[in-house]
């Protein structure tokens, strides 16, 4: 019987269900708590994408990341930015400036393109995308790309009830008074769980409240 | 003993047409008289000859393809063609309209005689699509008048080029046609018979003309030639024999040209970074397209994806009768290392990536960011060039936001405030525009970097992110 099951695995015609191997190779997202929940953290290649609202935290939860992908000395690229990033706060996590190349595209098919090119190319960690809608055939070919050149493309856009898309990893991020509510949607090799807050207290004290600040007088402006 | 070798362009204008895709149409080029003076072997071949009136021609090959003469593109064509042999022979004087002298006899040293002359410079001429006669004599007005009879032999011989010089009519002469038929009235047909008669006599009965021509061919008296020297850029221009109104199919012909332009920075061990386009319209101004690349290329392939890329955001104006390909600076090559342990994962180096998205997106849609050291918000951030090396000027500030907006918006919701305030004033200590900044949330949970001006009205500045 044994002889038999052995035969079966060298010829790969058999699952174990306790050996899973790792879908990706994880990147340590800075925080051990995140990291406990992603199985490692981020994946240092393929598709990410995060569903949140603009301005509340996406970015500082990927900079120690985007830190160690871009770590190599290999770009990090950054297409159709919301607004015009700052040096200041990039520089303070310690990206390289000379590194990070801005890409602003006149159509949502152009950025697509740079996209693709930036991808798999070769010479990019990592790219942001700031891109509303995306089809599936879209994310396939992208996936492929970041596949070709050992890039990730993290994918930021607003919380929509689409179809899924075939990424590595798909994160929803909510606001907290505390740092984030994250909860995983789709994890490859993984199951999704149930959200949890991500504490950036002791990360960004300027930008989290406490817990026991709500008692305080607070300010209003307007 | 001196030996020049002339090279014959019996259609060098012509010649400079015909590319692969129109082999099959005959193709003359006609003078200012409406005579054939170029035509192309479609031409020949159904009936056509030199010298022949235009009407006869018209009747003989009804599709004939009729091309005015222009002396200033013959001109550059031959003095490209002398720029390109120049990589294989020192001295090239142009002769125009359709000629080149080639002294040969400084070079044999370095080809170890005649025969690896002959491979090299044939060689040379055989990637050229123009049609050539040639000959060698002892001086350049003899090689010239055997290269007009298609005489055809790189020889060191003199006897047998002087045999062939004796036969040689007086039409293939450089004399001038009264002088020929003074000549001929006298029975005195070849060269042969001119070269006869001593030189004394004929300077009483003929001008000095004839004697200088007849120093000069027997090498008595000297031959200034005007030697060319190598340019240092590269300019091609390549005449289309029908308008192209789309830019797609403008890549055929271009990368025609590009192939020229990577032959002549392999052989200098060069590269460019830098590309112009003229875009000769009809009808309309000259449409100028420069081409960039940051890490400099020379392979005629990515040069064609980056223009390629190019052209498909412009638009064409009026349709297209002319190509020129410029490029002013040629940069030496430069061999790049890469990393032993950590191959690249593509074949595409970042400034290459650049390039791309620069060529197709524009080039001000692409760039990099440096910190600045500056106090206002607004400066601090600078955006130049991608990939830009820049010193560390100041230390980062915390509490900034990820994204400023272009220009500040009035705040209209109600915010709670975090941290502030951070007092920055303008230069020169403008009281009045001071800007107290402050960290705050918003209901939808996003951090806001705001500032409260002198006259306590409130903007947002930023967007933490």
């Amino acid at each position: 019987m044994s002889a038999l099951l052995e035969q079966l695995a060298r010829r790969q015609l058999l699952w174990h269900g306790n050996s899973q191997q790792a879908a990706y190779q994880a990147v340590s997202s800075g925080s051990p708590e995140l990291d406990q929940q992603l199985a490692g953290g981020f994946p240092a290649s393929g598709l990410i994408e995060l569903q949140t609202q603009l301005g509340i935290g996406e970015l500082r939860l990927l900079l120690p990341y985007l830190q160690q992908q871009h770590s190599s000395g290999r770009l990090l690229v950054l297409i159709s930015p919301p607004a015009m990033p700052c040096a200041d706060m990039l520089c303070a996590a310690g990206i390289t400036l000379s590194q990070l190349v801005i890409v602003t595209a006149k159509t949502g098919k152009e950025a697509l393109w740079a996209a693709e090119q930036c991808l798999q190319s070769g010479c990019c960690a990592s790219v942001l995308l700031w891109q509303a809608g995306l089809k599936l055939a879209q994310a396939r070919r992208l996936q492929l790309a970041a596949e070709q050149g050992a890039a990730s493309l993290v994918l930021l856009r607003r919380p929509s009830a689409g179809l899924s898309l075939p990424v590595n990893l798909s994160l929803e991020l909510k606001p907290h008074r505390q740092g984030l509510q994250l909860s995983v949607h789709k994890r490859k090799g993984g199951w999704p769980g149930s959200a949890f807050v991500l504490d950036m207290q002791s990360r960004w004290p300027a930008l989290c409240f406490t817990a026991d600040a709500a008692e305080l007088p607070q300010r209003k402006a307007g | 003993m001196a030996l020049y070798l002339y090279l014959h362009f019996p259609a060098l204008q012509c010649d400079s047409l015909t590319d692969s895709g129109q082999q099959s149409l005959p193709v003359a080029v006609v003078d200012a008289q409406h005579s054939i003076v170029q035509l192309n072997a479609q031409a020949a071949a159904q009936g056509v000859q030199l010298q022949m009136s235009l009407a006869t021609a018209a009747a003989l090959c009804h599709n004939l393809q009729l091309i005015p003469y222009q002396r200033e593109q013959q001109q550059a064509v031959l003095l490209s063609v002398a720029q390109q042999l120049y990589q294989v022979s020192g001295e090239i004087a142009p002769d125009p309209p359709a000629g080149l002298y080639l002294r040969v006899c400084n070079m044999l040293q370095l080809y170890h005689g005649l025969d690896g002359y002959r491979n090299a410079l044939m060689a040379e001429l055989k990637r050229l699509p123009y049609r050539y006669a040639y000959a060698t004599a002892a001086t350049p007005f003899a090689a010239k008048c055997l290269a007009r009879q298609q005489f055809n032999q790189l020889t060191a011989d003199h006897s047998l080029t002087d045999a062939a010089l004796k036969r040689s009519p007086l039409s293939f002469t450089e004399l001038e046609a009264d002088l020929q038929q003074q000549l001929q009235r006298l029975g005195i047909d070849t060269l042969g018979r001119l070269l006869a008669l001593s030189a004394a006599e004929l300077a009483r009965r003929f001008d000095n003309r004839l004697v200088s021509y007849l120093g000069r061919l027997r090498g008595e008296f000297f031959h200034a030639l005007n030697y060319i020297r190598p340019e240092p850029g590269f300019s091609r221009y390549l005449e289309l024999l029908y308008d192209i109104h789309d830019m797609a199919v403008l890549s055929a012909p271009l990368s025609k040209l590009l192939q020229q332009l990577q032959q002549q920075l392999e052989r200098n061990n060069a590269l460019c970074h830098q590309l112009t386009l003229r875009l000769y319209c009809r009808d309309s101004d000259t449409q100028c397209i420069s081409i960039g690349s940051a890490q400099g290329e020379y392979r005629a392939a990515n040069w064609l994806k980056l223009c390629q890329l190019q052209l498909e955001t412009n638009r064409l104006q009026a349709p297209v009768y002319g190509l020129q390909l410029e490029v002013t600076q040629f940069a030496p090559q430069q061999a790049q290392s890469e990393d032993l342990f950590q191959p690249q994962q593509g074949n595409v180096s970042a400034l290459q990536l650049v390039s791309l998205l620069q060529a197709r997106l524009g080039r001000e849609a692409v760039s990099g960011l440096s910190l600045q050291n500056r106090h206002l918000p607004e400066q601090a951030s600078g955006r130049p060039l991608p990939l830009l090396q820049s010193q560390p000027g100041a230390a980062a500030l915390l509490q900034r936001p990820a994204f400023l907006l272009p220009q500040p918006v009035a705040l209209r919701e109600t915010i709670e405030i975090s941290r502030g305030p951070e007092r920055l004033c303008p230069d020169g200590w403008q009281l009045a525009a001071q800007r107290d900044y402050f960290i705050g949330r918003n209901k939808q949970g996003q951090w806001l970097w705001l500032y409260r001006t002198a006259q306590q009205q409130w903007f947002v500045h930023g967007l933490f992110s």
